[in-house]
C-alpha cells in the first residue's frame, strides 16, 4: 500500500503532478480541498481554525479540540481511503505532516518558479502583475502560519521531506515518473511495523471522532492513542465527569479490545533506551507525575548506528498493555538494499527486545499514568522530529541512553542530547538522575529549606529592630545618599524576593503542594 | 527620628503588619489565578491601611521587581516570551514611568519642596481617579467577554478582534516583524502601548493590566505569549520604577517585605487554581474581583476632594469613607481568594475520589486476572 504526501504551494504544478503520479502507480489521488469538504461536513470547524492562524490570540479551548478533531478527521479520511484504494496520493499545504510515525509513507515537496506562479495567477484569476504577486506572498504566508501554528515546525524545512522537487524545468509528467521510481524503493514499502501504525493510528482517530460525536464526551480535550487494540485516553481533571462515559462509547467501537484512561493535567515524556519499572527512575518520574497530575508518556530512544545523512527514523508500536503481549517491532531497516523484501528474523529480534517498554507501559497504565509509549530508531539530531509536537509537554525527562559508549561518553552524549530537546522543543529537560534534587523533598533540600529560613529570618530581624535607620537612610534627601538607597533597594530587593522565594518553594514542595 | 518621616511611612505594629501580610497573600493568589499582577488589591489595600499612595506605588513596584524576576525565567524555557517585543516596549515604558514618577511626586510635594499633606492628598485622588478609570474599563471589558459567551467554553470564544483588524488595516510603517509571537507591528503603536505600559505601572502599579490586553487585543499575541512577555516586562520595569521611587525616597521596604511573605505563598494556590477552573469562570471571578476594588478605591474619592478642599464634607466622615473603603476591598479579595480556594479543594478532594476508584478497580482487575479471568473493559 503506497502512501505518498506531497506538500504544495498553491499554482505550484503539485496537483498536475499529483494526479498524474496517482494515475501512474493506479491509486487514488486526493487533495486537501476534498479532504476540507468532508471534514466541515462531518462538522469540523475548519473555517475557525482557518482564521486562528490570522489571529492566534481567538485560539481557545474550543478550538484546541477542534484541532484535535481535525487531526483525527485527516488521519481517518486519509488510512482509509489508502487502504480501500490500495494506495494514496495526497497533496495539500501540509501532506507531509499529516501522517507522522508512519514510516513508509513518501514526503514531498513540491515548487515551482516565483515567476510561472505569479503568471499563472495573472492569467486563471485576471489580476495584474502587483496583486497576483501578492496573493501568491499572502497564501505561502497562511501555509507558513498554519504549519507553525498546528504543527510547530517550519514549512520550508528542507529536512521534513525525503525529497524536493523544483518544477520550473521539470515537466510534470517526468516528475511524476521520478517519483515512481523513487516509490518503489524499499524504504518506502509497507513493513509490519508500519502497517501496526496505521492500524494504532486509524483506531485511536476513529477514536477520538467517535468521543466528539458522543453528547457526553463532546466538549472534552483528550488525547487518544491506541496500541494493538488497547486504547489510551488521557483527559483532565476538569473532565472528570465525562471520563466515566469514555469506555462506554469506545467499546461499541470494532477493534477496540480495552480502555486505559489517564487523569492527567500535564504530560512527562521519557525518553531512554531501557526501561525497567523497578528501577529508582521509574519511581521517581511516577511519583513526579502523581503529584503534577501528569501522563507519562515512554519514548525509547534505539541510537542510531548509521551517519545523519542517510539516517531513518523506525517507529515501532507500543505494546500491548493490558495483556502483556511483547509483540511489536519491525518497522523500515536502514542499511543494505534488500530489494524490497524484509527480513523476518530481525522483525522477531526487535519483538523480543523492547527495551522494556512492555512491562513499563503495563506498570504506567495500571498506576493510571500512562500517556502510551513508542521506540525510535534514530540519532539524537533526528529525534527533535521524532518527538509529537501536538502535545504540550510540560517536562522532558533524559533517562539512561547510549548503553554501548562508555561512561564519559554516555554522559556528554545525553548532555547534549538534553541541550538540543531544551532549544528545539522550548520545554524544561531534565537528566533522570537530577529529578529528585530539583523536584523532590529529601534531606537536602531540608537542609537547604533550614538554611534560606535561617536567612530569611536574620533579613526580615535586621530590618525590622532598625526601622527608623533604614527609612532615615530611604528618605535621605543629599543627592549621593539617594543614588545610595536607590542602589540599595535595586539589589536587596531581588535578593530578598530569591531567598525567601526559595524557602516558600520548598516549604510548598514539603507539604506537596506545587 | 520617625517623626519626620510619620506622613510618608507608617508606623507599624503587629496588626497592621498582619494585615500587609493577608494583603500580599490575596494579591498573591489573585495574581497566580488572573496572570496579572495583584498591585490591583495591595495598592488600594495598602492605602486603606492609611500609606500615603505614592508610597503604596512604590512599594508595590518594587514588590513586582523581584516578584517578575523570579516568574518570567519559567515563562522564558516554555518559549512563551518575545524578548524583541519587550526589548521595544521597553524603551518607551521608561519613559512612561519617568511620566508617571514625576507627574506624582509633582502632586505630591504640592508643587513645592516639602512633602504637604494637602499634596498627599492630591496624589492620592490622582492615583484613585487613574485607578478607577482604567480598571473599569477592563473589568467591563473583561466580563462582558466572559458573559457574551453565553458562561460556556463552547462560543466563538476569545476577546475581540476589531482593533488588531483596525491596526492591521491602518499600516503605519516602519512594521517591525516578531518572530516568537509571530506578528508584525508598527513601531509607532509599540511605542504607544509601551508609553501607556509605563505610565500605568508608575501611576497605579497595575502595568500588566494595559500590557497584556494591549499585546492581545491590538497585537493579536497568543496569551501565553502575551502574559510571558509582560512579566518579561514587568521584571525591567518594575526594576526601573523601583530605582526611581526608591530615589526620590518613596519605597518603603518594610511593606515590600511584609507583602512578600504572603504573595509568594499566595501565588502556587492561585496558579493551582487555573488548572481546575475553567476559562469562563477564571474570567467572571477575576472581573468580578476587579470591579469590586474598583468601587472600593472610588468610595474613597469624596474623601480626597474634602482633604483638597474641593467638596464640603464634615472630616468626621473620613473614618466612615476609609473604612468602607477597607472592608469592600478585603471583601472582594478575600470572596475571590475563597472562591479560588474552594475550587482548588473541590479539584483536590475530586482527585483524590477518581484515585480511590482507579485504584479499586486496579485491585479488583489484578485479582481476576489472578484467578484467570479476563477483565472487560478498563
Amino acid at each position: 500500500m503506497q502512501i505518498i504526501c506531497i506538500g504544495r504551494g498553491s499554482y505550484s504544478k503539485g496537483k498536475e503532478l499529483a494526479e498524474t503520479l496517482a494515475e501512474n502507480i493506479g491509486c487514488q489521488c486526493v487533495s486537501r480541498e476534498d479532504m476540507i469538504e468532508e471534514a466541515i461536513k462531518s462538522g469540523v470547524a475548519v473555517g475557525k481554525l482557518e482564521t486562528a492562524i490570522l489571529k492566534p490570540h481567538i485560539f481557545n479551548e474550543r478550538l484546541a479540540i477542534e484541532k484535535e478533531l481535525f487531526q483525527a478527521f485527516s488521519t481517518k479520511y486519509l488510512l482509509e481511503r489508502a487502504a480501500t484504494n490500495g494506495g494514496l496520493v495526497y497533496h495539500g499545504r501540509a501532506g507531509h505532516l499529516l501522517l507522522p510515525g508512519i514510516s513508509h509513507v513518501l514526503r514531498v515537496r513540491v515548487v515551482a518558479d516565483k515567476e510561472f506562479r505569479i503568471n499563472d495567477v495573472m492569467n486563471r484569476l485576471n489580476l495584474n502583475r502587483a496583486k497576483a504577486k501578492s496573493y501568491i506572498e499572502s497564501v505561502d504566508e497562511d501555509i507558513r502560519r498554519w504549519v507553525r501554528m498546528y504543527y510547530g515546525v517550519e514549512w520550508e524545512e528542507a529536512s521534513q521531506y525525503d525529497v524536493i522537487l523544483n518544477l520550473e524545468q521539470m515537466h510534470a509528467w517526468n516528475a511524476a515518473t521520478a517519483l515512481c521510481a523513487l516509490a518503489e524503493l524499499p524504504e518506502f514499502q509497507i513493513t509490519p511495523a508500519s502497517r501496526k501504525a496505521i492500524a494504532d493510528q486509524l483506531l485511536a482517530a476513529r477514536a477520538r471522532l467517535a468521543l466528539a460525536e458522543d453528547e457526553s464526551t463532546y466538549n472534552a480535550r483528550l488525547a487518544v492513542r491506541a496500541d494493538n487494540g488497547t486504547v489510551s485516553v488521557v483527559y483532565q481533571l476538569q473532565q472528570a465527569e465525562a471520563a466515566d462515559k469514555i469506555p462506554e462509547v469506545l467499546k461499541k467501537l470494532d477493534g477496540v479490545k480495552d480502555v486505559v484512561c489517564t487523569m492527567a493535567q500535564s504530560n512527562i515524556l521519557w525518553i531512554q533506551e531501557k526501561y525497567d519499572p523497578e528501577s529508582e527512575s521509574f519511581k521517581n518520574i511516577f511519583s513526579l507525575a502523581q503529584k503534577w497530575d501528569s501522563a507519562v508518556e515512554l519514548l525509547r530512544l534505539v541510537p542510531s548506528e548509521g551517519n545523519e545523512q542517510d539516517e531513518t527514523i523506525q517507529v515501532t508500536g507500543a505494546p500491548d498493555a493490558a495483556e502483556l503481549k511483547s509483540g511489536t517491532g519491525g518497522g523500515r531497516k536502514k542499511g543494505a538494499y534488500n530489494g524490497g523484501i524484509e527480513d523476518d528474523d530481525d522483525e522477531q529480534v526487535e519483538r523480543e527486545d523492547d527495551g522494556g517498554l512492555n512491562r513499563t507501559l503495563t506498570e504506567l497504565a495500571r498506576l493510571g499514568r500512562s500517556g502510551g509509549g513508542r521506540s525510535v530508531r534514530t540519532t539524537p539530531r533526528r529525534l527533535v522530529k521524532a518527538i509529537d509536537h501536538s502535545v504540550e509537554y510540560n517536562l522532558l525527562v533524559v533517562g539512561d541512553v547510549f548503553l554501548s559508549k562508555g561512561h564519559a561518553a554516555q554522559v556528554r552524549m545525553a548532555q547534549e542530547m538534553c541541550g538540543l530537546l531544551n532549544e528545539k522543543i522550548k520545554v524544561p529537560v531534565v537528566m533522570a538522575d537530577e529529578l529528585k534534587q530539583q523536584f523532590f523533598f529529601g534531606t537536602r533540600q531540608l537542609l537547604n529549606m533550614l538554611a534560606y529560613l535561617t536567612i530569611t529570618a536574620v533579613i526580615y530581624f535586621t530590618v525590622f529592630t532598625h526601622q527608623a535607620q533604614i527609612l532615615e537612610f530611604l528618605h535621605d534627601d543629599n543627592p549621593t545618599a539617594k543614588i545610595l538607597s536607590a542602589g540599595a533597594v535595586f539589589v536587596f530587593v531581588p535578593v530578598v524576593a530569591y531567598v525567601y522565594g526559595t524557602a516558600s518553594s520548598l516549604f510548598l514542595k514539603l507539604l506537596r503542594i506545587e | 527620628m520617625l517623626g519626620e518621616l510619620g506622613g510618608l511611612f507608617i508606623s507599624l505594629h503587629f496588626s497592621n503588619a498582619a494585615q500587609v501580610v493577608v494583603l500580599g497573600f490575596v494579591g498573591g493568589v489573585l495574581s497566580g489565578f488572573i496572570g496579572s499582577g495583584g498591585a490591583f488589591f495591595m495598592t488600594p489595600g495598602m492605602m486603606n491601611l492609611g500609606v500615603p499612595g505614592i508610597v503604596a506605588v512604590g512599594s508595590n513596584i518594587t514588590h513586582k521587581f523581584g516578584k517578575a524576576m523570579m516568574g518570567s525565567k519559567k515563562h522564558g524555557e516554555m518559549g512563551h516570551v518575545d524578548k524583541k517585543l519587550g526589548g521595544y516596549l521597553l524603551v518607551t515604558s521608561f519613559v512612561g514611568i519617568r511620566i508617571a514618577v514625576w507627574i506624582n511626586s509633582m502632586l505630591f510635594k504640592g508643587g513645592g519642596g516639602s512633602h504637604g499633606v494637602g499634596g498627599g492628598a492630591a496624589s492620592d485622588l490622582y492615583i484613585s481617579l487613574v485607578f478607577v478609570t482604567i480598571l473599569f474599563f477592563v473589568a467591563v471589558s473583561m466580563l462582558k467577554d466572559a458573559f457574551s459567551s453565553g458562561g460556556s467554553d463552547d462560543s466563538e470564544g476569545g476577546p475581540s478582534t476589531k482593533l488588531v483588524e483596525f491596526f492591521s488595516r491602518l499600516y503605519l510603517p516602519p512594521m517591525i516583524n516578531f518572530p516568537v509571537a509571530d506578528v508584525k507591528i508598527s513601531l509607532w503603536i509599540l511605542m504607544i502601548v509601551g508609553l501607556a505600559t509605563g505610565y500605568l505601572a508608575g501611576t497605579i502599579g497595575v502595568g500588566g493590566f494595559i500590557g497584556v490586553p494591549a499585546m492581545i487585543y491590538v497585537f493579536g499575541l497568543p496569551t501565553q505569549v502575551a502574559a510571558g512577555t509582560e512579566l518579561y516586562l514587568a521584571m525591567f520595569m518594575g526594576g526601573f520604577g523601583a530605582l526611581n521611587y526608591a530615589y526620590e525616597g518613596y519605597v518603603d521596604i518594610r511593606l515590600t517585605m511584609l507583602m512578600y511573605l504572603g504573595s509568594l505563598i499566595g501565588i502556587y494556590f492561585g496558579a493551582y487554581g487555573t488548572k481546575v477552573v475553567k476559562e469562563v469562570i477564571i474570567r467572571i471571578v477575576t472581573g468580578m474581583i476587579i470591579i469590586l476594588c474598583v468601587f472600593s478605591r472610588g468610595i474613597a474619592i469624596p474623601m480626597y476632594m474634602r482633604q483638597l478642599g474641593w467638596l464640603n464634607i464634615n472630616p468626621g466622615y473620613d473614618i466612615y469613607f476609609n473604612q468602607a473603603s477597607k472592608a469592600l476591598l478585603f471583601i472582594s479579595g478575600i470572596t475571590g481568594t475563597l472562591v479560588i480556594l474552594f475550587y482548588v479543594v473541590k479539584a483536590y478532594r475530586q482527585r483524590n475520589r477518581t484515585y480511590a476508584t482507579l485504584k479499586a478497580t486496579s485491585t479488583m482487575k489484578q485479582r481476576m486476572e489472578a484467578a484467570g479471568v479476563k477483565a472487560a473493559g478498563s
